[in-house]
């Protein structure tokens, strides 16, 4: 598998030989474990939280969303920070930036107090920590004084980011909660404390599941369960859109950001990149598939970057941001209708069916040849049949018809659907 | 190297799915409108229906469906010719392969069992007319449950102990194990329908004597297809030549062939049957066994599927050669066999040779004088109707033998039919 590019970029001012690293999670939790995701390439590890508060785990604390047997669409887990000593886990770091001076050491902390707070980012400096990151969001701490709750106090998010900057010259990234309205105003709050970078998102408070044996939610603890966070493939979609508003904010738009939620695959990542994300974390895809995903995400990545004649990532962060415009905005001026190929259609009339039951009655069914047949004028060209048609390229955009009264002009359309 | 299967006699061909590998394969269905699929099952099954509430979480419904369509589901979902009926219709052909409809229908009724539905009862209302159903196979099943589910009384008659007719004593383990035709007779059961077995009714009383007596309102014969034809050569009666009906019964009744462990067994057929005889005599511990048929493969009535997993056996299949003529000998019998071009011959020695080159019925001229065709079927119309008022008959002995499938559709029309002529509003 070939990686024919230079994938480094500068985050905060650390080189990084790729933009991938390991979020503060179990999948970061000891030397072994960080040491083996260094040799299979990953660039950096958001070492798993560090507290003076030792976490006491509860069992089952996992649970996970599939959908017509597709398993991990979306991953609830119930841990909170590392349930390993303090002193143990700083060792540890220390040990990997020895063995692996080439990797980037970022360290997650949290603290219940300023001092606390104060204390980890010494011991992380002394470590030899390359970053700091402030964890003001996990979903499922057992004291109110940590995670989210902190997350959503734009008072304590700029008090304890101040409390780190002030006995650290070592950038310090605040990881962000999305249990949150706007998560702008946290970031504000964050940068005025001393905050140099943020990382986006953390979990989503989440109930994924009713179990129907024990008449709880999953995952079932000695009958009980509780809200905790919520991640995989299934949050990528709102993660992006707290990315993006965080990097349209006036006073955010320059913040170096670290993008998370749900990247599994190249692509997915460079979605987070072109929104203008620096850095990329993973942990679901990694606990499901392991560390080996990041050979695929290097791979594509750099397929990609050849393809369209790139050489630095540099070159291509934050490029689809300017095209993310107000729905006031959009050019409304157009429909553009679908184009059926009816030697492709398989006859299966899902077109059909979801056009009448979810659209505009614009596909009209040919029973005999069990072909869908466009209406024109009906048709508003919402491409809701494109979308649930099962053949590849079988239904894709066709025919542009201005509204009555608006005036011709070029439109740009997507030709390539997958 | 090849990897041939290895088995035992009533060890499943197939293994079914559990709900996550049903799942993903119910997901591949395009849940398509007015489904092709649901058009393509002659007995109504409506797969479309019940895949759709597979994918909706709803096994259960799924059953449900495929129970009150099929009173025959747990074995059609074993038995069907899937490749030529529902999924050669099934859109996703266009894309890349059907879906696996046989094994969505036994995933739901192997839920049926797991959940102990009783999706079937008798209705309330009770219908003063009696029906006796000759023979307890599909054909007989689908029209005793048809008849019984709107509140008529059923009484069916068969000389086996078991009913299930082919099902039970004709298919091979493999394909379909008991348990799975006992689950469909149950289901007859469960709508009140009375069983008498072991009973050689019907063959040596006119019908018209049954009818007189006025014990019944009308009479379905389902009598199925239960002599072997003959090879019509010399030798046919030597020790060791047995049929495919005697064979086959003969395993399902031992669970297994035991006489022929260790010897060599020839087939001579190019149907199911051949196909079941072939898997019946290697998973019985043969020492070799082999087909011989006549034409080709392309011509061959077996399903494809059928003619795959004998092959994955280790049987080989021989094409293109008919027997002439059998030797007995102090080392087995000696079958010469004569090319199609008339000109190439074979001489083969077997310890056993099986013959399965399609059956007929027992000679019913007694029983129903004058509705009996040249080849001994029973003469009925489309409907299910004879020229005799109040007698009805389909299935097997009626098209001269076709799928179990088919037997319940012949099933369902002539309980339609049988409805009708009793004066019964649906």
């Amino acid at each position: 598998m070939a990686v024919k590019k230079d994938l480094s970029i500068e985050y905060l001012g650390v080189k990084c030989e790729n933009p991938f690293f390991l979020s503060s999670s179990p999948v970061g939790s000891n030397y072994e474990m960080v040491a083996k995701s260094f040799e299979e390439g990953w660039g950096g590890v958001f070492y798993k939280t560090i507290g003076i508060f030792v976490a006491d785990e509860c069992s089952p604390r996992f649970d996970q969303v599939n959908k017509e047997g597709l398993p991990w669409v979306g991953f609830k887990n119930m841990e909170q920070i590392s349930d390993k000593p303090t002193e143990l886990n700083f060792e540890n770091m220390a040990k990997l930036k020895r063995d692996y001076p080439d990797k980037v050491m970022v360290s997650s902390i949290m603290g219940s107090t300023e001092d606390e707070w104060k204390e980890l980012a010494r011991m992380s400096e002394q470590a030899g920590a390359d970053l700091i990151e402030g964890n003001f969001s996990c979903p499922q701490m057992t004291s109110h004084a940590m995670g989210s709750d902190v997350g959503t106090n734009v008072e304590l998010l700029e008090k304890y980011s101040k409390a780190v900057t002030s006995v650290t010259k070592i950038p310090f990234i605040a990881k962000m909660t999305p249990n949150i309205t706007s998560m702008e105003i946290a970031g504000r709050a964050a940068v005025k404390g001393g905050s140099k970078g943020l990382s986006a998102t953390n979990t989503y408070k989440s109930i994924t599941n009713i179990d129907l044996e024990n008449l709880t939610a999953m995952p079932v603890v000695n009958g009980k369960s509780s809200i905790s966070g919520y991640s995989g493939a299934a949050i990528k979609p709102i993660s992006l859109r707290f990315v993006a508003q965080c990097l349209q904010d006036p006073e955010l738009k320059n913040i170096p950001f670290s993008g998370i939620g749900g990247i599994e695959t190249w692509r997915d990542a460079l979605e987070f990149i072109l929104l203008g994300c620096r850095n990329i974390q993973v942990t679901t895809a990694i606990m499901q598939y392991g560390y080996r995903i990041v050979e695929d995400m290097a791979s594509g990545l750099s397929h990609w970057m050849d393809e369209r004649g790139f050489d630095k990532i540099d070159q291509f962060v934050g490029a689809a941001l300017p095209n993310i415009i107000p729905a006031e905005a959009l050019d409304r001026d157009f429909r553009l209708l679908p184009k059926f190929d009816t030697n492709k259609c398989v006859g299966c009339g899902r077109c059909y069916v979801s056009c009448y039951d979810g659209a505009h009655q614009a596909i009209n069914w040919n029973e005999k040849k069990r072909i869908p047949e466009l209406d024109d004028d009906k048709c508003v060209g919402c491409h809701l049949c494109l979308n649930v048609c099962p053949v590849q390229n079988c239904i894709v955009p066709g025919d542009i018809i201005f509204k009555k009264g608006r005036k011709r002009h070029p439109i740009k359309a997507k030709q390539q659907y997958e | 190297m090849s990897k041939v299967l290895k088995g035992t006699y009533n060890q499943e061909a197939v293994s079914g799915f559990d709900h996550r590998t049903a799942m993903e394969e119910a997901a591949r269905c395009l849940l398509c409108h007015d489904a092709p699929c649901s058009q393509g099952c002659p007995a109504g099954t409506d797969p479309g229906k019940f895949i759709r509430s597979i994918r909706f979480r709803n096994p259960k419904g799924a059953a449900e469906t495929i129970r009150e369509n099929n009173i025959l589901g747990a074995s059609c979902a074993r038995v069907c010719p899937y490749d030529n009926l529902c999924e050669e219709a099934c859109s996703r052909c266009g894309i890349d392969r059907p879906i696996e409809i046989g094994k969505l229908q036994r995933y739901a009724m192997e839920q049926e069992k797991i959940f102990k539905m009783k999706i079937l009862t008798p209705p309330s209302k009770k219908i003063k007319k009696h029906v006796a159903c000759i023979g307890a196979g599909p054909a007989s099943l689908a029209v005793a449950a048809e008849l019984a589910k709107v509140g008529v009384k059923v009484t069916v008659f068969d000389n086996n102990p078991k009913a299930g007719g082919v099902l039970s004593y004709g298919i091979t383990s493999a394909r379909l194990p008991q348990k799975v035709v006992d689950q469909d007779v149950a289901a007859v059961k469960g709508l009140g329908v009375k069983f008498e077995l072991s009973k050689e009714i019907g063959l040596n009383i006119d019908v018209n004597e049954m009818l007189e007596k006025k014990d019944y309102d009308a009479i379905f014969i389902g009598t199925g297809l239960w002599e072997s034809k003959k090879l019509g050569i010399e030798g046919e009666q030597s020790l060791g030549v047995v049929s495919s009906i005697d064979f086959l019964r003969y395993a399902k009744d031992r669970k297994g062939v035991d006489f022929i462990k260790g010897q060599r067994v020839l087939v001579i057929g190019g149907g199911d049957v051949a196909m079941d005889c072939a898997s019946a005599a290697v998973l019985s511990g043969a020492a070799s066994t082999a087909i011989w048929y006549r034409r080709t493969i392309a011509e061959a009535p077996a399903q494809i599927a059928e003619i795959e997993y004998v092959t994955k056996l280790g049987v080989g299949i021989t094409t293109g050669y008919a027997p002439t003529k059998i030797t007995g000998s102090s080392d087995g019998l000696w079958v010469e066999f004569l090319g199609r071009d008339g000109k190439s011959t074979a001489n083969v020695n077997v310890d056993c040779l099986v013959t399965a080159i399609g059956q007929v019925p027992r000679d019913h001229s007694n029983f129903l004088p004058g509705n009996i065709d040249a080849k001994g079927d029973i003469i009925a119309k489309k409907d299910g109707s004879t020229k005799i008022k109040g007698v009805f008959a389909a299935g097997d002995i009626v098209n001269g033998g076709k799928t179990v499938v088919e037997a319940v559709a012949g099933g369902k029309i002539a309980a339609a039919e049988i409805l009708k002529y009793l004066g019964v509003e649906v």
